[in-house]
C-alpha cells in the first residue's frame, strides 16, 4: 500500500503537514489535466519564473516564484500570483506552495530554460511538501529558435529575443513578475506562429520544444 | 489562514507586481503620465495584454458593442471608416504606440464605426469597459482626455458634414455628366412574382416612392410607383396578394449608365415619366434617376458665387451674383434644406455682398486712421434674413482727437448714401422707415449710440420699445467690430439692470399672441385685408424673436440670432434642453413655411408675403404648424410668468 502511494506520489506527502495543506496538495495530485486544450487559444498556459539567491539549484534556494496565466490569447495581471519565499518559516512556505499548486493546477507551464526553473521548483516542493513535482513544461528558450528560425536558429539570451521582436527590455533587472509578462508576450506571438506552422495544441508544442532541445543540443 | 486565503493573498501580490511593467509604460504616455498613481494601478491591474499579428482585425462594427478600451503598446494599428458615410475627417488613420481607441464607442457602449486592424504585429492593452468607466469617473485627467477627444470627434464630424454640404452645393455638375454618377445607385428591386403587400411593405420601410421590378438576372422589367397604387391597386380592387407584375408599368424606360443627364431629362419630358432606370453594360439594373436628381444638377455653386462676389469689380457684377444667391437658395430650399441652415446661408452670402458693396464704395471714400464700423440691424442683425429683406443699417465711429466731429459725420453720411443706393441696386431695397446709415439719426459716434441706448432703456415709451426691437439686434458687418462689442456690453449691463424696461418689453411682446382658435385650429381673420390667411411673421416668428430678445438682454447673452439667444439663455436660466428644443423646432418650422411660401409660391424675382392659407396646407403641415404655435404660446406664458405681466 505504502509502495503504491510512494510510486504515485513520489516519496509521498509530508506527513507532518497541517490538514488544509495536506488536503490541498492531495487534491492537486489527484487533479486531472484541464479538459479544454484542443487549441492554444483554449489552453490555459501558466508562465512561471523564479528568483533565487544563486544559480545552482542544488545549493541555492528560491526566494520567490511568479506565475501568470495566458488564456484565450490574453495576458491579464489579475490572473497572476507571486510567492514571496523570503520568509524563513517552513510552515508558511508549505502553505504558500500548496496555494501555488492550486493556482497553477495541471496547466502546462511555460518558462525560459525549463531545466533551471523546474529544478529549483522540484527541490523546494520536495523539501516542503514531500512531493515529486512533475509538470508539462514548454521551454521558450528552445521553442523560439524552432518557431522563429528567421531570427535565430539557436537559443539566445532572452533580451535578444525581446529586442528582435521590438519589445521594450526596460532598464536593469526585471523582477520575476515583470519577466513573466515579457515571456507571456513571447508566448502570445509564438502561439500565432505555431498555428501558422500547424503546431496546434499543447502536446505538439511540448513535442516541438523537446525536439528542438534535442536537435540543437546534439547537432 | 488556510491555503485558499493564502492563494488569494498570493494573487493580490501577483497582480500588484505584474502591473508594474504596465505602469512603467503608462508613465511614458499622455494622458496617463498625468494621472494619479491609484488610477494607473487600476489600469495596470485590470488591463489585459493582447497580441494582434499584422493583418488581424482588433475591433470593428461587427464585433458588437465595444467591450474594451485599447491602448497600443507596440506596433501600428490602422483605423478605417466602415460605412460609406464619412463621419470624421480621415477615412484612414494610422495609430501608433501610446494611442488609444475607440474612445467614442467604448464610452457610449456601442459598436465601433471604424475597423481597427493591426498593420504590424501589435500588442495592445485592453481595459474592460467597466473599468474604463470607473477610470472615467475617478480620474479627472483621464476624463478630460476622453471627453475632449469625444468633443473633437463630434466637432470633426460636424465640420465634415458642413464641408460635405458645401461641397455638395458647390459641385457644379452639368447636364453632360453620365448617369453613372447621378441618383440612387444599386436601387432595391423585387421579382415580378413578389406579392404587392411585400413590395409595399418594403417601400414603406425604405421610405421610397417607387419600386423597380427586375427579373432574377437583375434585368428591369417594370416599375411600380405610388400613383400606380391608387390607379391600379386601390381603384382597380386588386388584392394585395396579387403579384406586383399585375400592377407595375411594364417595359420601363431605361438608359445606359453612359448616357447623360440631358438624355434622361429629354426622356422624362418626351415620355412624361418621372423616373429613368439606369442599366450597366450587361443590361442589369444599376441605378435610378428621378426628376428630383436632375433638378439638383442645375444648382449654382456656392464657392463660385462667393468667389464672384469677393472679386466683383463693380455693382453691376454684384447684381449678377445676387441673382445667383437667389437661385442657389431657391435650389437649396427645393432640396429640403432646413430653415435654420438656409437663413444662415443666405445671411452669409448677403453679408459677403454687403461687404463687397462697402469695399467698392470705400475706394471713393477714405476713412484711414478712423475707427468705424458698419452695423446691421433687425433681421439682418439677427442673421435671419430672407433674400430681399429691406436694408436696416447704421454706422458707429469715434472721432479722433482734434478732428472736427461734424465734418467727419458729413463724410460718413456721404459714404453711407452711396452705399445705401448701391445696396438697393444689388437687391436690398431701401428701408421705408429710413433705418439706414445715410440717415443722420443712425450714423452716430460710440458715445452717442450708448447715450441713445441708455435713453431708450430708461424711458421705455412706445417709440423707444419699437426701436429697441430693431436696434438692439445689431451686428457688426464691416470695420472695427470692437466698437460694436463695446455697444453690446453697454446695452447688456444697462438692460439687465433695468427690470422696468424688460417688463415693458415683455408687455409689448405679449400684445400679439399666436393665432390658435378656441374652436377651430387657427384664427384666420386677424388681418382684415387678408381674410382666411395667417401672417406667419407677425403672429408666428416674431413672437419667438421678441421673447428671445428679452431673455437674451436679461441673461446677458451676446448673440443676436434668435435660435442662439434661446439656446444660450435657456442654459443660463436652467430651462430644460428638451423644452427649448421643442420651441426651436416650432420656430424653425414656421420659418421654413415662410421661406417656402416666399420662394416657391411667390412670383419669380419678387419676394412674396408672409400670408399663408392654413386650409391649403396638407394635414401633416397643419398639425405641425398648430404645434409650433402652441410652442409660441408656451414661451409667451413663460415670459408672462417671469415678468408678471397681466393682460
Amino acid at each position: 500500500m505504502f509502495g503504491i502511494k510512494k510510486f504515485l506520489f513520489g516519496d509521498g506527502l509530508n506527513e507532518n503537514l497541517p490538514p488544509d495543506v495536506k488536503s490541498a496538495v492531495s487534491a492537486w495530485l489527484a487533479q486531472e489535466t484541464a479538459s479544454l486544450e484542443s487549441s492554444h487559444f483554449l489552453t490555459r498556459y501558466v508562465v512561471v519564473d523564479i528568483a533565487s539567491d544563486g544559480l545552482d539549484p542544488a545549493s541555492n534556494s528560491l526566494t520567490g516564484i511568479a506565475a501568470t496565466v495566458v488564456h484565450q490569447g490574453i495576458v491579464s495581471p489579475e490572473q497572476s500570483v507571486y510567492v514571496d519565499l523570503t520568509s524563513a518559516d517552513e510552515a508558511i512556505q508549505a502553505r504558500q506552495l500548496a496555494a501555488f499548486l492550486r493556482f497553477i493546477g495541471k496547466s502546462p507551464l511555460v518558462a525560459y530554460h525549463v531545466a533551471y526553473v523546474s529544478a529549483f521548483l522540484q527541490n523546494l516542493l520536495k523539501k516542503r511538501l514531500g512531493i515529486a513535482f512533475a509538470a508539462r513544461w514548454v521551454d521558450l528558450a528552445w521553442l523560439l529558435p524552432a518557431m522563429f528560425d528567421e531570427i535565430s536558429h539557436k537559443p539566445m539570451p532572452l533580451d535578444d529575443w525581446l529586442t528582435a521582436f521590438g519589445l521594450d527590455v526596460g532598464e536593469g533587472r526585471r523582477s520575476p513578475s515583470e519577466n513573466n509578462l515579457m515571456l507571456a508576450r513571447l508566448l502570445q506571438m509564438l502561439m500565432v506562429r505555431a498555428h501558422a506552422k500547424g503546431v496546434d495544441g499543447v502536446e505538439a508544442l511540448i513535442g516541438e520544444s523537446k525536439a528542438s532541445s534535442h536537435l540543437r543540443r546534439t547537432h | 489562514m488556510d491555503v485558499e486565503q493564502v492563494e488569494s493573498m498570493l494573487r493580490q501580490e501577483g497582480q500588484r507586481r505584474a502591473a508594474g511593467n504596465t505602469q512603467a509604460f503608462l508613465a511614458r504616455h499622455a494622458p496617463f503620465n498625468k494621472m494619479a498613481p491609484t488610477a494607473l494601478q487600476l489600469f495596470a491591474e485590470k488591463a489585459h495584454i493582447a497580441f494582434y499579428p499584422a493583418g488581424s482585425v482588433i475591433v470593428g462594427p461587427e464585433s458588437g458593442n465595444v467591450r474594451f478600451f485599447y491602448l497600443i503598446e507596440s506596433g501600428k494599428v490602422q483605423a478605417r471608416q466602415a460605412g460609406e458615410v464619412t463621419v470624421t475627417e480621415y477615412s484612414i488613420l494610422s495609430l501608433g504606440v501610446g494611442e488609444c481607441f475607440p474612445i467614442g464607442a467604448v464610452t457610449a457602449g456601442r459598436p465601433s464605426t471604424n475597423i481597427y486592424t493591426a498593420v504590424e504585429d501589435s500588442f495592445c492593452y485592453q481595459l474592460p469597459a467597466e473599468h474604463y468607466l470607473t477610470l472615467m469617473a475617478t480620474s479627472p485627467e483621464f476624463n478630460l482626455f476622453c471627453t475632449q477627444y469625444i468633443a473633437s470627434l463630434l466637432d470633426q464630424s460636424r465640420r465634415q458634414l458642413q464641408a460635405q454640404f458645401a461641397q455638395k452645393a458647390s459641385e457644379q455638375q452639368t447636364l453632360n455628366s453620365p448617369l453613372a454618377g447621378i441618383g440612387a445607385r444599386n436601387p432595391v428591386s423585387v421579382l415580378p412574382d413578389t406579392p404587392l403587400r411585400a413590395a409595399l411593405e418594403a417601400m414603406s420601410q425604405l421610405g421610397i416612392g417607387s419600386m423597380v421590378v427586375a427579373d432574377a438576372a437583375k434585368k428591369p422589367v417594370g416599375i411600380f410607383t405610388r400613383s400606380d397604387l391608387l390607379d391600379r391597386v386601390v381603384l382597380a380592387d386588386l388584392p394585395l396578394t396579387a403579384p406586383i407584375s399585375q400592377a407595375m408599368s411594364a417595359s420601363p424606360f431605361t438608359l445606359n449608365e453612359h448616357a447623360t443627364a440631358y438624355d434622361a431629362m429629354l426622356a422624362m419630358a418626351t415620355h412624361g415619366i418621372r423616373h429613368v432606370l439606369v442599366t450597366d453594360h450587361a443590361g442589369c439594373l444599376s441605378g435610378v434617376v428621378s426628376e428630383r436628381d436632375l433638378f439638383a444638377l442645375q444648382r449654382v455653386g456656392l464657392r463660385q458665387i462667393r468667389q464672384a462676389i469677393e472679386s466683383a469689380p463693380s455693382v453691376e457684377a454684384l447684381k449678377a451674383s445676387a441673382a445667383d444667391v437667389r437661385q442657389l437658395s431657391f435650389n437649396m430650399l427645393a432640396q429640403g434644406i432646413g430653415a435654420e441652415q438656409l437663413t444662415q446661408f443666405i445671411s452669409a452670402l448677403n453679408d459677403a455682398l454687403t461687404r463687397r458693396v462697402i469695399q467698392l464704395n470705400l475706394d471713393r471714400h477714405d476713412f484711414a486712421g478712423i475707427d468705424w464700423c458698419w452695423l446691421a440691424f433687425g433681421s439682418e442683425g439677427r442673421d435671419e434674413q430672407t433674400f430681399s429683406t429691406d436694408q436696416d443699417n447704421g454706422i458707429v465711429y469715434t472721432v479722433p482727437e482734434g478732428d472736427d466731429k461734424e465734418a467727419l459725420k458729413q463724410r460718413f453720411l456721404a459714404f453711407a448714401l452711396d452705399t445705401n443706393k448701391d445696396l438697393d441696386q444689388v437687391g436690398f431695397p431701401l428701408c421705408k422707415g429710413n433705418i439706414m446709415a445715410s440717415n443722420p439719426q443712425w450714423c452716430l459716434t460710440l458715445d452717442e449710440w450708448r447715450a441713445q441706448f441708455s435713453k431708450w432703456i430708461r424711458t421705455p415709451e412706445p417709440v423707444a420699445l419699437l426701436n429697441a426691437t430693431i436696434f438692439f439686434d445689431f451686428r457688426p458687418l464691416y470695420g472695427k467690430s470692437e466698437l460694436s462689442d463695446s455697444m453690446r456690453r453697454h446695452l447688456l449691463s444697462q438692460a439687465s439692470a433695468t427690470p422696468i424696461f424688460l417688463q415693458a418689453m415683455a408687455r409689448n411682446a405679449l400684445e400679439v399672441g399666436p393665432p390658435l382658435g378656441k374652436i377651430r385650429d387657427f384664427v384666420t381673420d386677424l388681418e382684415p385685408d387678408h381674410p382666411g390667411k395667417i401672417d406667419l411673421k407677425k403672429y408666428g416668428s416674431r413672437i419667438f424673436v421678441d421673447v428671445a430678445r428679452i431673455y437674451a438682454l436679461a441673461a446677458g447673452v451676446h448673440s443676436t440670432n434668435t435660435i442662439q439667444r434661446l439656446k444660450l439663455s435657456a442654459q443660463k436660466m436652467n430651462i430644460k434642453g428638451e423644452e427649448i428644443n421643442a420651441v426651436l423646432d416650432g420656430l424653425n418650422f414656421i420659418q421654413l413655411l415662410r421661406l417656402q411660401h416666399q420662394y416657391l409660391e411667390g412670383e419669380p424675382g419678387r419676394q412674396g408675403d408672409n400670408l399663408i392659407d392654413p386650409d391649403k396646407l396638407n394635414e401633416l403641415d397643419r398639425r405641425i404648424l398648430k404645434e409650433s404655435f402652441r410652442q409660441a404660446r408656451k414661451i409667451q406664458s413663460r415670459l408672462k410668468l417671469d415678468y408678471q405681466v397681466n393682460n
